[in-house]
């Protein structure tokens, strides 16, 4: 059963190669374009993830409140936070200790050395927020409780950053989204060229009791075989271009914050992608293809 | 076998194709369906083969209220019936033996059943010889008898025929007329058969509907049909 429709799906492709061809092409180019999206945007996701877990909240306890029971109080008000992943606390002698180290001279250090017992360090917490659109008002809330002192972030220009890069994250979606829909109305209409070129066919099979399902299952092959064809070139492309590129750069970009996905496994799972978008791009061109022919033959 | 009850036909275009038909055709009968061009045969068929669905009425075949039918259902029901046109509808570039053929492997068929139940039908047809020909290869007559063959091959209960000697000379349709009596007598199949040819419906005698614009004006169960207006 399955055989026959497989069978007769590539002999159809066979018949109209020119066209399954260009179909295939365009197929590929569509899925190219998609391929660089995915990389694009699984990298901009790894980035801002590396930017959004080294982004934390400096909370400074207010000289007045260093008792334990404040301090605890306080925690348990940043942790009640909506968008609050994780609190650590550090005390003021390790704030000190970490502020010296910051240095690698003996001679700097020594130089402050003589504060430490009159420590100008606050005690402090550090606070990981969900994600990195959240920082800001998760770090205004904080501020709001009572024996905070101050409270300090990245920042707003890397906020704002990690805010423009989810939107294009979320674009770069939408765009594979259109541009599969592009595919699927491509093979649509190269499936249903073959259609009316086999019309007399089709009729002829209703009329001596095939099934929609028996009618449509060869031209669903053909269809899932031109986009396995158009997703073959566009994973070429995808493997060895991806490789290449993280030979030539050594894996990093810019800075070391923005590091290369190493290729292996990566490039496969980009590669199972494309060609699952291939398939199921043919297979909804063609099913649509057949059924809104079917509807119409009586 | 095949019931109509006041079955009215109108297309969307406005034509009223069929006025309160009621037919009754038992098991194993075979009936012609005659009338002038335009009259309503062709439309009669497409009820009874679920091509059209009636305007009012029921049509019942082989017990199978057809008018109720789903689009997907359609293909099933007519497993139930052979249907034969006057333009053979072979596909051409499949051989004699593969067209028959393909009417068994779309319901599923095992191969080895095939070929022996094929090789069978095409004797009976008289087309032995003929397995490997292709459509163009052969004549008006030989291409109704792979027709035919197709229609009978899963052996169905009712055959329609819709003027399936319309496009044959006199000698080529008499030798339909003997294969349809054959398998009529053979099988038991019940035959309904449209044509505009009154020397064969005068000369193979059997019950006769008679189609006027639309309305049934006579139904002669002895047969034999002189025009009115002759
Ligand atoms: N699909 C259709 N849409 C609209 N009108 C139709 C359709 N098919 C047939 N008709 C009309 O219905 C009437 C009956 O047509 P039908 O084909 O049933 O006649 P017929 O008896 O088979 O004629 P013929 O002997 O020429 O084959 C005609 O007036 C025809 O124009
Ligand atoms: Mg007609």
């Amino acid at each position: 059963m399955i055989s026959r429709a497989l069978k007769e799906g590539f002999s159809g492709v066979g018949r109209h190669w020119a066209m399954s061809i260009s179909s295939a092409i365009a197929v590929a180019i569509t899925l190219t374009i998609i391929s660089l999206f995915l990389i694009f945007t699984t990298h901009l996701q790894t980035f801002t993830k590396n930017v959004e877990s080294s982004m934390e909240i400096a909370v400074l306890v207010d000289f007045d409140y260093e008792s334990s029971e404040e301090e605890k109080r306080i925690e348990d008000s940043i942790k009640a936070i909506e968008g609050v992943k994780k609190v650590s606390f550090s005390t003021k002698e390790q704030e000190f200790n970490y502020y010296i180290e910051q240095y690698d001279d003996e001679e700097t250090r020594a130089v402050f050395e003589p504060f430490r017992d009159d420590n100008p360090m606050h005690d402090a917490f550090y606070v990981e927020a969900v994600s990195g659109d959240q920082i800001r008002s998760v770090a205004e809330q904080i501020h709001a409780i009572e024996g905070v002192s101050d409270v300090n972030y990245g920042g707003q220009s890397t906020i704002d950053m990690v805010a423009a890069m989810i939107n294009i994250r979320r674009f770069g979606g939408i765009f594979v989204l259109a541009l599969s829909v592009l595919a699927i109305f491509l093979i649509q209409n190269t499936i249903k060229l073959t259609i009316y070129a086999r019309q007399d066919e089709i009729d002829i099979m209703r009329n001596v009791g095939a099934t929609n399902g028996f009618i449509r299952a060869p031209f669903v092959w053909e269809g899932i075989i031109t986009g396995v064809l158009g997703s073959i070139l566009p994973i070429l492309l995808t493997i060895y271009g991806y490789k290449f590129a993280y030979n030539l750069v050594h894996g990093v970009m810019f800075s070391s914050m923005f590091k290369m996905i190493a290729p292996v496994p990566y490039i496969y799972y980009v590669s199972a992608v494309l060609l699952a978008i291939g398939i199921l791009v043919g297979l909804i061109g063609s099913w649509m293809s057949v059924t809104r022919y079917l509807r119409e033959t009586k | 076998m095949i019931e109509c009850m006041n079955v009215y036909k109108r297309y969307p275009t406005g034509t009223n194709a069929l006025y309160d038909i009621n037919v009754k055709v038992e098991q194993g009968e075979f009936i012609y369906i005659i009338g002038p061009t335009g009259s309503g045969k062709s439309t009669l068929i497409k009820l009874l083969d679920g091509e059209e669905k009636a305007t009012k009425g029921k049509v019942k075949v082989v017990g199978i209220d057809v008018g109720t039918l789903r689009h997907s259902q359609i293909p099933i029901y007519r497993r139930n019936i052979g249907v034969v046109f006057q333009d053979f509808r072979l596909l051409p570039t499949k051989t004699v033996f593969e067209n028959i053929s393909y009417a068994l492997e779309v319901i599923n068929m095992k191969k080895k059943m095939i070929r022996i139940r094929v090789n069978e039908i095409m004797d009976i047809v008289g087309l032995s010889d003929k397995g490997d020909a292709f459509p163009a290869e052969l004549s008006g007559g030989q291409q109704q008898r792979v027709a035919i063959a197709r229609a009978i091959a899963n052996r169905p209960k009712v055959l329609i025929a819709d003027e399936p000697t319309g496009n044959l000379d006199p000698g080529k349709s008499d030798e339909i007329m003997d294969l349809l009596e054959r398998i009529n007598e053979a099988y038991g199949t019940t035959i309904l058969m449209v044509t505009h040819d009154l020397t064969l419906v005068n000369k193979h005698r059997k019950r006769t509907v008679v189609l006027e614009q639309g309305h049934i004006v006579a139904d002669l169960a002895e047969g034999g049909y002189v025009r009115h207006d002759q």
